[in-house]
């Protein structure tokens, strides 16, 4: 498996979908914690929990993150 | 399916976990001061950015927007009062070092909270119209530290101090600088312009202020211009640096004000180092710089450009009326056409070719050139000379520069006119003598000219050009027809027609015999082949070759004016003549008979006649023989030549008296053409458009115009308008 810049996205019920930087910088939010000058938990270990985020949806929003790449650029 | 309840179905929204929590925002506020806590003490990697951002959007959410904008600024401000606090407590020059590095620390912090509090940002902020995060940390930073009352002057002399540092040639931390400056253009353009740049405009202008005092003591003009330029470049140069590029031309003009325009007059005038000096001794540089500052200063130009233009009118001035320079013309126009080189040369190099200045230097040249009232004869003999033997060797190109430098200067001449008579006399003397170094060059200078003043001007000058060439081809044809004579003295005849040359009145003398027979043969054979014309001889114009033995044998050519050669010619039936026998016999005029006799007996070295008393000069009763002891160490010699020279009195005046009487002419010529247009016009207008129209040959009198208006109403070309004395119309 090459090993790509990824980052991991954990859901409420710890579901982990390991889904491609570029994909992920999609969202403004998750952008704006990824490059943070602060060094803030999530920086430094590459992954972002979700507590109130079910697997189900957070599966819908990676998809959603792999459509935008293809089609919104 | 009819039911008896009827069931109403409501689709409801998709509800948030509903809060029920009252503590809920506290709890939540807490967890965020927290945060904010940690953040400014450098401790965010315990932190979940996720959990946080997630607590901030909750309150939102739920309405808490106000608490939190609230409780953000609290906190922030309470922070900034304890950074301040440390700032303060810095150490001299570690003060700067202090505030960079917290303005560092609050920046980082200032993002990372923005980061958190993004949905704020975005939705609460603009519904409320409150400042952004980012802007509302900058604002806090500024209003908590930098006006809090110890931090603001402090901060302010440290910087000026430095930059006073640097202005006295220390060095110091530009980095830091540049940082501290940009952290003030950060926090708002006002706060740049109120804590900074304005008191640091008004200390550099004292700075300067003393610091040119100081020099313009003890410095000479070309090495206070050097330390000014240096200043003015050291200035750009911070400003390149560590400030605010807007600032750029404001200092530049704090140093070119006090450093240049207050001291402007000083230092052009300055004694043995001013503008008058730099000028004299060619001093390029200088006087570059000097262009290059004073360009910066309204004003500037114009006092160097005045300040020449005078200086260049005084040394125009003694130029054209010391009496000692007017004695040799050719040496007067050649200084001339020196100093129009130097000025030139400065204009070009030091001034970067500045129109302005060239029309200065065109206007001052016309001004003095035109004092003395000789200088078109001066010009037209400098050329005569050039074109007799100074062009000699010289190659075609330079020959072109120097006939347009003599342009140059004719085009200054305002009497044009006086400048064509003496060309025209002094080419025909040198036409007739043959000689002209080179017919190209003559050749050249007319078509110069004729693009400068028009057809007018130069069509007699190639009528005599015309002739000449006329002349050659009927001695060819003469010579021709007339086989037989060839073994005869060789004729050669220029005709000259009498409008294009120059006219001398002339009295023919009596030729000896052997020439007069072929000047009736030629006379006879040109009126052959054209009818109608009229021949007479000039006799004070030509030139003659004679072969003559002198007593011990010597064998020599001389070459003599034909005065000259009647008189020689008269000796060879009589060995001793009386100057009476001379005069009678020959019929040449007394004055250009005693002067030819005195070039051929008086003259060392061309004496082959012998007079009685040996006297120079020629009196009624003398006796001339043949000097038979006459040597020379030439076959050929030359004897009396005339050469084209300087006027004397009489002359000058008579060739001034002729220009005037053609201008009467011309003046009442250009008086109809302008009058045949308008019909009527009245006076002043009159004047105007005639000193207008002939301002290309001469500058016209108003007198003068006035008199020829009169001589016009006489002859009923023109008439006085009835009800208006001043008013003149136009007679058909």
């Amino acid at each position: 498996m090459k090993r790509k810049d990824t980052v991991k996205l954990i859901s409420a019920d710890e579901m982990e979908f390991v889904i491609d930087k570029d994909a992920v910088m999609v969202s403004q939010t998750i952008r704006n914690l990824l490059t943070s000058p602060g060094g803030f938990a999530e920086t430094k270990l590459g992954e972002v929990t979700f507590p109130e985020i079910s697997a189900v949806i957070l599966e819908r929003i990676c998809q959603y993150f792999y459509w935008a790449l293809q089609y919104s650029r | 399916m009819s039911n008896q309840k009827k069931r109403n179905f409501q689709i409801e929204a998709f509800k948030h976990r509903v809060v029920v929590d009252p503590k809920y925002a506290e709890k939540t506020w807490s967890i965020l001061e927290h945060a904010i806590h940690e953040i400014y003490n450098h401790n965010a990697s315990g932190l979940s950015f996720e959990e946080l951002y997630r607590n901030a959007y909750n309150m939102v959410l739920h309405k808490f927007g106000e608490k939190l904008y609230s409780g953000l600024v609290a906190t922030m401000t309470a922070h900034l009062k304890e950074i301040s606090k440390s700032i303060e407590a810095a150490q001299g020059d570690l003060f700067l070092e202090e505030l960079n590095r917290k303005w560092n620390d609050h920046n980082k912090a200032l993002q990372m909270i923005r980061d958190i509090l993004m949905y704020m940002d975005r939705t609460y902020i603009p519904n409320t119209h409150k400042t952004p995060v980012h802007e509302l940390g900058l604002n806090l930073w500024r209003d908590n530290v930098i006006h809090s009352s110890k931090i603001q002057s402090r901060l302010l002399s440290m910087l000026l101090e430095l930059v006073h540092r640097e202005r006295t040639g220390e060095v110091i931390d530009r980095g830091l600088m540049r940082n501290i400056i940009k952290m003030l253009m950060d926090l708002g353009s006002s706060v740049y312009q109120e804590d900074f740049e304005k008191p640091f405009l008004e200390v550099s202008a004292e700075f300067y202020m003393g610091e040119s005092q100081k020099f313009i003591e003890c410095c000479d003009c070309g090495d206070y211009l050097k330390k000014a330029e240096l200043r003015l470049n050291e200035e750009i140069e911070r400003v390149t640096h560590y400030l605010d590029v807007k600032s750029e031309v404001k200092i530049t003009n704090v140093v070119e004000k006090e450093m240049i325009a207050n001291h402007m007059m000083r230092l052009v005038h300055m004694e043995n180092s001013g503008l008058v000096n730099m000028l004299l001794d060619d001093k390029y540089e200088d006087l570059g710089r000097m262009y290059n500052l004073f360009r910066r200063v309204p004003n500037g130009l114009s006092t160097i450009r005045d300040v020449m233009t005078s200086h260049l009118r005084e040394i125009g001035k003694q130029l054209v009326t010391d009496a000692e320079k007017l004695k040799d013309p050719v040496e007067f126009v050649q200084r001339l056409l020196d100093e129009k080189d130097k000025y030139d040369s400065i204009i070009s190099q030091a001034f970067s070719n500045d129109k302005t200045f060239q029309n200065a230097l065109n206007s001052s040249f016309e001004y003095f050139i035109n004092l003395n009232n000789r200088s078109p004869e001066f010009i037209s003999l400098f050329v005569d000379d050039k074109l007799r033997k100074g062009l000699k060797g010289v190659s075609e190109e330079d020959v072109e520069i120097i006939l347009d430098k003599v342009m140059m200067l004719f085009r200054y001449l305002q009497e044009k006119d006086v400048f064509e008579k003496y060309y025209k006399q002094h080419l025909a003397k040198r036409l007739l003598s043959g000689k002209t170094v080179s017919d190209d060059a003559e050749r050249s200078l007319i078509v110069k000219l004729k693009t400068e003043c028009g057809y007018q001007f130069t069509s007699k000058l190639e009528g005599m050009f015309t002739d000449m060439k006329t002349s050659q081809d009927t001695m060819q044809g003469f010579y021709a027809s007339h086989p037989e004579l060839t073994d005869g003295p060789t004729l050669v005849v220029q005709v000259l027609t009498t409008g294009s040359w120059p006219t001398q009145p002339s009295i023919t003398c009596n030729l000896p015999a052997e020439t007069s027979a072929l000047c009736e043969k030629f006379r006879s054979y040109y009126l052959g082949t054209h009818t109608g014309r009229r021949l007479s001889w000039q006799t004070n114009m030509g030139t003659a070759d004679i072969k003559a033995t002198f007593g011990k044998g010597q064998k020599h050519e001389l070459n003599v004016s034909t005065y000259q050669m009647c008189v020689l010619m008269l000796f060879n039936n009589a060995d001793r003549l009386s100057y009476k026998e001379v005069e009678q016999a020959t019929g040449i005029p007394a004055s250009d008979l005693k002067r030819c006799l005195q070039s051929m007996a008086c003259v060392k070295g061309k004496n082959v006649l012998r007079k009685e008393p040996m006297s120079k000069d020629i009196g009624e009763d003398d006796a001339f023989f043949v000097n038979d002891k006459f040597t020379s160490k030439f076959y050929k010699v030359k004897i009396g030549t005339v050469v084209a020279q300087k006027e004397s009195e009489p002359e000058k005046q008579e060739t001034r008296q002729r220009v005037e009487e053609d201008r009467k002419p011309q003046i009442e010529a250009a008086i109809v053409r302008i009058m045949k247009s308008r019909r009527v016009l009245d006076h002043n207008n009159i004047i105007a458009e005639v000193t207008k129209q002939l301002q290309s040959r001469f500058l016209a009198n108003p007198t003068e115009i006035k008199k020829r208006i009169e001589s016009l109403i006489e002859r009923d070309f023109l008439e006085r308008d009835n009800n208006d004395r001043k008013l003149y119309r136009y007679l058909a």
